[in-house]
């Protein structure tokens, strides 16, 4: 009897060992065949695979136009969602009377639910249309949509992990500079945010990797031209990401072609940038240790 | 500025913060309902798509959607928890908790298009499995691993150390502690957190796209070879047509009951969770 | 609940050997003929299950080169570097229909008066040269140039009549769209867009224009002068097997080119070929 004991908690060990074995090196996994596979673009002298000419035809794969579209959707989503996103988590944390924060945090990480093919039909049957119109251009499918579609889908990220790092600060604080006479705005600028700063830094980074990866709503607004608008600030034109390439390119190139290598080559860089932002973020964020108490 | 202008001024902006936020999600809710109500019958849930989706319904494409994500949580569970119980009960020092953090939250942050090729690589070219819903599975499985490991974690992890030790002085071994003491306890933040896997996998797109679907001519799928045609793939073959209203209507009417499924996950996240957490933490 | 899904599983597995599976895939262009073909087929034929995926004809041609599709949809030519990327495959392509590809503009440009362009003209806005369509006399109003995605069919053939070279660059795009229906829906929510697409995609809102030639005759993209070849960008609707079918992929194929799968070739707007 007890040998049966014995070895179920062998059995048990080598299971859980395993399952952690399997989970953890998923990444590396991900990395090392996205590595494979980018080396025969890589190792071809002449992809010019750091100019802006995609032109699969005669080998040439620049990724600039690419990497372009990705840094300036991103920032013009990061640009919209953080202002917006912080003032509101400060609503919620600071102001809303504690009865009510529940059902309004919920209602709004309902917003983080809405899977991202239905904002990129959103975009695409109202967004595009009003962008189209309110700046009278050929077409509304420009950087610029794309970026605000984007800001609205990291705006949950920011609210909910911005509202737990002011909710985080222990109860004294506010206590200490009400009784110093200060007023709220007071003891938020000059006493909260700077002590919630870095967990809030870390919900901007852990947006910032959402927004850098997200593909169908980008896909579907932006216009697929791999061009780097002129001038490069002009956003009101069509443009690519390098999510929105890989959504559209990837399905038509075979397995083992250079076409495909290159744009493996994109999602490796992608996934580089993407990781180091996680790894950032998660050395802001002070959640794990919270964890251990 | 006086300080008590500065005060209001500040409060107010705050205050129109929110309510932007809350028109954006008026908005956006108020879109996908209105348009989607009207295209809602019993025939659209129950009837198969014809005519590019313009026609019929899109009863298989609810089959495949769910059939991907209920596989792919069969898949994932098991490793998750495996994985949630060895960090909390086996891995002690904080230099490795930190390590497989780093890796759980990398796996986490992956961009989903990547898991996307990373399917096409490996399970359809590399291992030859082709174009098939049990690939989208395996991919899907690996997405919500993150999730379901970070709450099981969370809450195994948080039970008193008591337990385990008086488990122990009576006799039961580490292994049996776990299974008996402390899975059970466990195991509302392990459902919690497959809930809300399951509620992102079902509107993932990008990740299946081209590894688990096909347009047309899919009904149930007779092997786990075979692709499937799922809600978000159907919607994005539909909004690619956005000026044709037939079309257009079902894309609407598809986005809404994929909402509901994906309501039906969190909102039982939600009921389940602890009330101090957000599901955007993980 | 586990026994319901073992079971599910078990006659998933059960199941497999007694209905056979087509798959299809490939070019937007070919696809409603083969999807619709597909439905009514299998109503006569229950065993048989099509499944029918879209993709552009590059990706036709390169799953049937990688034996993922037992018939690829194609709207262009099989290209040499495409045969010779797959040496053990014998591309057999079958003709299903006759299609034009016609260069469109956004119905507010027609009605201003743009309905006549030479393929010279057009090369010109596609290489960039002509940007406002005040320079052919219309409205003063910059150019939306709609491009499409390279390994597209519709782009091949286009860009072969009017630049001479299938895969010639388009520095004028302003757009690069993907599918048919999508490129469609770019030219309505547009009001000074030019665009090509297939012949059957035309309606009141995207309008063919006719095409001007050298000599000075004008052809308009009618059905009538598709079928008498006086249209100077027209195509076949080809699929394409490997090796010459057989068993279940050759009784589909013959169905196709029977006269009920012509009649869905005529009803989705092409040219049937027989």
């Amino acid at each position: 009897m007890r040998d049966t004991f014995v070895l179920s908690n062998r059995i048990g060990k080598n299971y859980v060992v395993l399952s952690t074995f399997i989970s953890t090196s998923i990444v590396f996994l991900i990395l090392i065949l996205l590595m494979i596979n980018s080396w025969q673009v890589i190792s071809l002298s002449d992809a010019n695979l750091f100019s802006s000419e995609w032109a699969p035809y005669k080998n040439s794969f620049g990724i600039l136009p690419m990497l372009y579209g990705t840094v300036i959707v991103t920032f013009i989503s990061l640009f919209l969602a953080i202002p917006l996103g912080i003032a509101t988590s400060i609503f919620t944390a600071e102001i809303l009377p504690e009865k009510y924060r529940y059902i309004v945090k919920s209602v709004l990480e309902l917003l983080a639910g809405i899977p991202s093919i239905i904002y990129g039909l959103i975009g695409i049957a109202f967004f595009s249309i009003w962008i189209q119109d309110f700046f009278q251009l050929q077409t509304g499918r420009t950087i610029l949509t794309a970026g605000i579609l984007l800001s609205i889908m990291i705006l949950p990220t920011i609210i909910t992990l911005s509202d737990d790092a002011l909710r985080s600060v222990p109860k004294k604080y506010r206590e200490a500079s009400k009784g110093l006479g200060l007023y709220q705005y007071e003891t938020i600028r000059f006493n909260l945010l700077p002590i919630a700063k870095s967990n809030i830094i870390g919900a901007v980074l852990l947006a910032l990797g959402r927004a850098l990866g997200e593909t169908m709503a980008v896909m579907l607004v932006i216009g697929s031209i791999d061009e780097i608008a002129s001038p490069f600030y002009n956003w009101l034109t069509p443009g690519q990401t390098v999510t929105s390439k890989l959504g559209r390119e990837i399905a038509e190139t075979s397995f083992g072609s250079v076409h495909f290598s290159a744009l493996i080559f994109m999602g490796f860089i992608l996934l580089s940038i993407v990781l180091v932002f996680t790894i950032i973020a998660q050395h802001y964020s002070k959640r794990t240790e919270r964890l251990y108490e | 500025m006086s300080r008590k202008t500065k005060n209001t001024l500040f409060k107010s902006i705050t205050c129109i913060a929110v309510i932007t936020c809350f028109t954006i999600l008026l908005f956006l809710f108020g879109v996908i309902f209105w348009n989607g109500i009207p295209a809602i019958n019993l025939e659209f849930i129950s009837s198969s798509s014809s005519n590019f989706g313009a026609d019929g319904g899109i009863l298989y494409q609810i089959i495949g959607s769910v059939l991907i994500v209920i596989v792919s949580a069969l898949l994932s569970f098991p490793i998750a928890i495996g994985t949630a119980i060895f960090k909390s009960e086996y891995l002690k020092t904080p230099k490795w908790q930190k390590f497989s953090n780093i890796l759980i939250f990398g796996l986490n942050g992956i961009p989903s298009v990547v898991f996307g090729i990373f399917g096409l690589i490996l399970f359809v070219n590399i291992l030859g499995f082709g174009i098939s819903w049990f690939v989208g599975s395996i991919i899907l499985g690996i997405m919500m691993l993150p999730t379901i490991i970070l709450t099981s974690f969370q809450s195994i992890n948080s039970i008193p150390t008591i337990y385990r030790e008086s488990s122990l002085a009576l006799g039961l071994n580490k292994w049996e502690t776990i299974t008996k003491v402390l899975l059970p306890q466990g195991f509302s933040g392990a459902i919690t957190g497959l809930l809300i896997g399951l509620a992102r996998a079902i509107g993932e797109t990008a990740p299946i796209m081209f590894i688990a679907t096909a347009f047309s001519g899919v009904n149930l799928p007779q092997g786990i070879r075979e692709p499937v045609s799922t809600l978000p793939t159907h919607i994005l073959a539909l909004a690619q047509q956005a000026t044709n209203p037939e079309a257009l209507q079902n894309a609407w009417g598809t986005s809404l009951i994929l909402i509901i499924l994906v309501m039906l996950f969190s909102l039982s996240a939600l009921f389940i969770r602890n009330r101090q957490q957000s599901l955007s933490q993980l | 609940m586990k026994h319901i899904l073992t079971l599910i599983f078990l006659s998933f597995f059960l199941n497999c050997a007694q209905r056979e599976t087509i798959n299809v895939g490939g070019s937007t262009t070919v696809l409603p003929v083969i999807s619709n073909a597909a439905e009514s087929y299998k109503e006569t034929n229950p065993n048989i299950r099509i499944i029918v995926n879209a993709g552009g004809s590059g990706v036709g041609i390169n799953q049937v080169g990688e034996k993922k599709l037992d018939i690829g949809m194609i709207s262009r030519g099989i290209t040499e570097q495409e045969k010779a990327k797959y040496p053990a495959i014998n591309f057999n392509p079958i003709s299903i229909g006759k299609d034009a590809v016609v260069p469109v503009v956004s119905s507010e440009i027609y009605d201003a008066g743009i309905t006549t362009l030479s393929l010279e003209q057009i090369g010109k806005i596609y290489s960039g040269e002509i940007r406002n369509w005040k320079t052919l006399g219309g409205p003063d109003r910059e150019i939306l140039c709609v491009d499409k995605e390279a390994s597209r069919g519709t782009r091949h053939v286009f860009m072969a009549a009017v630049f001479g070279d299938k895969e010639a660059p388009a520095p004028g795009a302003d757009l690069v769209l993907g599918s048919n229906n999508e490129e469609q829906t770019a030219l309505v929510q547009s009001n000074s867009a030019i665009g090509m697409l297939s012949n059957a995609w035309l309606n009141d809102d995207v309008k063919g224009l006719t095409i001007q030639m050298p000599n000075g005759d004008t052809i308009e993209p009618t059905l009538a002068n598709i079928i008498n070849g006086t249209f100077p960008i027209t195509r076949d609707l080809v699929i394409v097997t490997n090796g010459a079918p057989s068993g279940k992929v050759q009784t589909f194929v013959d169905y196709v080119l029977g006269e009920e799968g012509q009649k869905i070739v005529e009803n989705a707007g092409y040219v049937r070929v027989k």
